[in-house]
């Protein structure tokens, strides 16, 4: 049992769930938070990339498929931190151009807001959790305060693969990160170990134990794990959620309510929460008028590209899981040509373990036996990476979606259908070969590139200006229930092509003050 | 944290050696923490994987990533399948593939040993060298005649990088790359 009823309860304890409950704490609400997985802390973040696949989805099975499934598996999260305890802290800005896209290009769909609206929130968020990295050098970036801390280390790999750029004429930049350069308010300085991926235990990287939830939790916000969340409770009416139901740790079936409900379980999580919840006037689901809850789900594709530096020692198990420099020479939508659409960012010079999904030994993946044995002798000292996240185009058929598989408490499990349309695999063709011509021209030898792969999570339930188009509105508040929210990537009506959790914490921000000064009657 | 011929005494046990690289075998009736290296120095027992899946996983992981075998992909494999879903430390929990996983190896171990069957009329672990090579070969790009089971490519992927995992993701195997391991909270033992 959760106890007495709170004045908020929010499903999900990753970076948008913590958000919500420092916020609302801080404001003097009760705040209790449902999380389905294990309650991590620091020290449980053990240096292995085979220890850290305890930290993804653990709950009940998600389907995958599509012509380009994306990676449930490898992209969610499972416990306190949500896939932000895993994330790299990658924190580009979305651009001015990300939230017009359909009235620029007749393309895919508009924000109902626009860069100008969120740029407070990003400075805000940034001065909160600390960036390190160089406005000035990023050429490309929006208008907005410089960064807090200066630019994370360099290492041989980033500055090898720079100087392709370079002589392609085109421009790098310190990626903007979400790690400590140096000591900020009492937390610790990266010492560039790369294990990232396994969680950072000293709380440089800024995942949720160390920014939003220790704050939650020293205002009194009250988090639960082991509680899986299986539909909402109707209020008096359609218009009104009055709680949830949930499974317990010891398996019962329970209540909890609140005056506000906020949904922070994730992009898939979140519509099937809303799937399942049916009742007089939620015929497809809460929130759902629109039919549009579960579609337009988003990823980025990933041009992943290699090549080897035999006369250097390129440090590639150096540094950070994210990347070291950026290049968005090709941001603009229609800059590649040839029929690619849509927005492109380099990643270069991430720390690269020998195994794991992205690890050296999936870099060529077809190799085996004593072949691999040489390649593996040869990579872990001279080969370099980079990747070119390109923008998914949002479109309808990539949707969240329930099965007739029975799930917890009687639900329907969910699954994911996701293929990029062409002009996106275009894109992602195109930076391919962009790609191999940097390394080329690095001087790299045999450079290649790998197949196609995606990363993140976004859309599902878009915030828009009418109950029509979308299931939100821009603060995330869904436009057919007044006290339920929805937050996290999922409100996302485009992807840009910047990882997405500084715009995740930054949409969570302006909702959650909006609430605060807007509470529901 | 516990040794690794601690006898494990609880759920919060287990976790613990699962995160030290230690995982749950029975040796002699009594169940230990034991690296999967160690398992198979010691002859421990497999709690899910039958004899003839053994060998099939064993060769299997050898042809893909040499030195497999002798770093115990068997046993880890096997101790890890049977622990629940949010406790797996195998690569196929990145795969979308739906657990229980213990179906997913067996049907795809078999179907690689009917497959050598039909075409050199033995079992996979029977072939020499550059035979299972030849059988190995086409599986990434799904190009295989006369296959019957889950998505070769998937089964592929999976077992490459559990062997991977123990030949060259371990600080042992970082020390003999030459290269640091350098870790924030150090695995307290080898895998």
């Amino acid at each position: 049992m959760t106890g007495a009823r709170t004045d908020a309860l929010i499903v999900g304890a990753g970076a948008a769930g913590s958000l919500y409950a420092a916020r609302l704490a801080a404001a003097g609400k009760s705040v209790l938070v449902l999380e389905a997985g294990p309650a991590w802390k620091n020290e449980d973040l053990v240096s292995s990339l085979i220890w850290a696949r305890r930290l993804r989805w653990g709950g009940p099975p998600v389907a995958s498929g599509g012509d380009n499934p994306l990676g449930v598996g490898f992209n969610t999260g499972w416990g306190l931190g949500g896939a932000a305890l895993h994330h790299y802290g990658t924190w580009p800005r979305l651009m001015p151009s990300d939230f017009t896209m359909k009235s620029d290009h007749g393309q895919g769909l508009d924000w109902p807001i626009g860069y100008d609206d969120l740029r407070p929130f990003y400075d805000r968020v940034q001065e909160e959790v600390g960036i390190s990295g160089d406005a000035d050098e990023e050429v490309w970036r929006p208008a907005g305060a410089a960064y807090p801390l200066p630019p994370l280390e360099q290492f041989a790999q980033a500055r090898l693969v720079s100087a392709g750029f370079e002589k392609l004429g085109m421009k790098t930049a310190p990626s903007p990160m979400a790690i400590l350069s140096r000591p900020y308010k009492g937390r610790d300085a990266c010492i560039y170990d790369g294990w990232c991926d396994a969680g950072c235990p000293i709380g440089a990287l800024a995942n949720p134990l160390v920014t939003y939830q220790a704050a939650a939790r020293k205002a009194g916000a009250r988090f639960v794990t082991g509680t899986y969340v299986t539909r909402l409770i109707q209020g008096s009416n359609k218009g009104e959620v009055a709680g949830v139901e949930y499974i317990d740790g010891d398996g019962a079936a329970q209540r909890a309510e609140a005056d506000v409900v906020i949904l922070a379980a994730s992009t898939i999580g979140n519509p099937a929460i809303l799937l399942n919840s049916t009742g007089e006037g939620w015929d497809g689901g809460a929130a759902n008028s629109s039919g549009l809850v579960g579609r337009y789900v988003m990823g980025h594709s990933i041009a992943a590209v290699y090549g080897f530096f035999d006369d250097v020692e390129t440090q590639n198990y150096l540094g950070v899981s994210g990347a070291q420099r950026t290049n968005q020479d090709h941001y603009d939508k229609t800059s590649l040509g040839g029929g690619a659409f849509g927005s492109l960012q380099w990643q270069i010079g991430p720390a690269t373990k020998p195994n794991d999904l992205l690890g050296v030994a999936m870099a060529k993946a077809n190799l085996f036996g004593e072949d691999l044995t040489r390649f593996m002798d040869r990579a872990v000292h001279h080969m370099a990476v980079m990747f070119g996240f390109g923008e998914g185009l949002p479109v309808r058929e990539n949707r969240v979606e329930l099965t007739d598989a029975k799930g917890p408490g009687g639900t329907k499990l969910a699954r994911v259908v996701h293929g990029f349309p062409a002009p996106s695999m275009k894109l992602w063709e195109k930076a391919s070969e962009l790609g191999v011509r940097v390394m080329d021209a690095a001087g790299a030898a045999d450079p290649w590139s790998g197949p196609p792969a995606s990363a993140h999570l976004m859309g599902g339930t878009i915030m828009g200006s009418d109950s029509e188009t979308s299931v939100t509105d821009s603060y995330g508040r869904c436009h057919d229930v007044a006290n339920l929210f929805v937050a996290g990537p999922g409100l996302f009506p485009t992807g840009g092509a910047m990882n997405p959790n500084f715009t995740n914490h930054a949409v969570s921000l302006r909702g959650v003050e909006h609430l605060i000064g807007n509470w529901p009657k | 944290m516990p040794s690794a011929s601690r006898p494990a005494s609880d759920r919060r046990t287990v976790l613990a050696g699962g995160a030290a690289g230690l995982l749950l075998f029975t040796l002699g009736g009594c169940d230990k923490l034991m690296t999967a290296r160690e398992a198979r120095e010691q002859g421990a027992d497999f709690r899910n994987l039958t004899a003839q899946e053994t060998r099939t996983l064993e060769a299997f992981g050898e042809v893909l990533v040499p030195g497999a075998t002798e770093a115990g992909i068997a046993h880890f494999v096997d101790a890890n399948l049977v622990r629940p879903h949010a406790d797996c430390l195998l690569t196929i929990r990145y795969l979308d593939v739906p657990p229980p996983y213990g179906a997913f190896y067996a049907a795809g171990l078999k179907a690689l040993d009917d497959l050598a069957r039909a075409s050199a009329g033995k079992g996979f672990a029977d072939l020499d060298g550059a035979g299972a090579a030849d059988l190995v070969r086409p599986m990434l790009a799904g190009q295989m005649s006369g296959w019957n089971g889950p998505p070769a490519p998937l089964l592929y992927l999976a077992v490459r990088s559990d062997a991977a995992d123990l030949v060259y993701g371990t600080p042992d195997a970082f020390e003999r790359l030459g290269l640091p391991y350098v870790a924030h909270i150090e695995p307290p033992t080898t895998w």
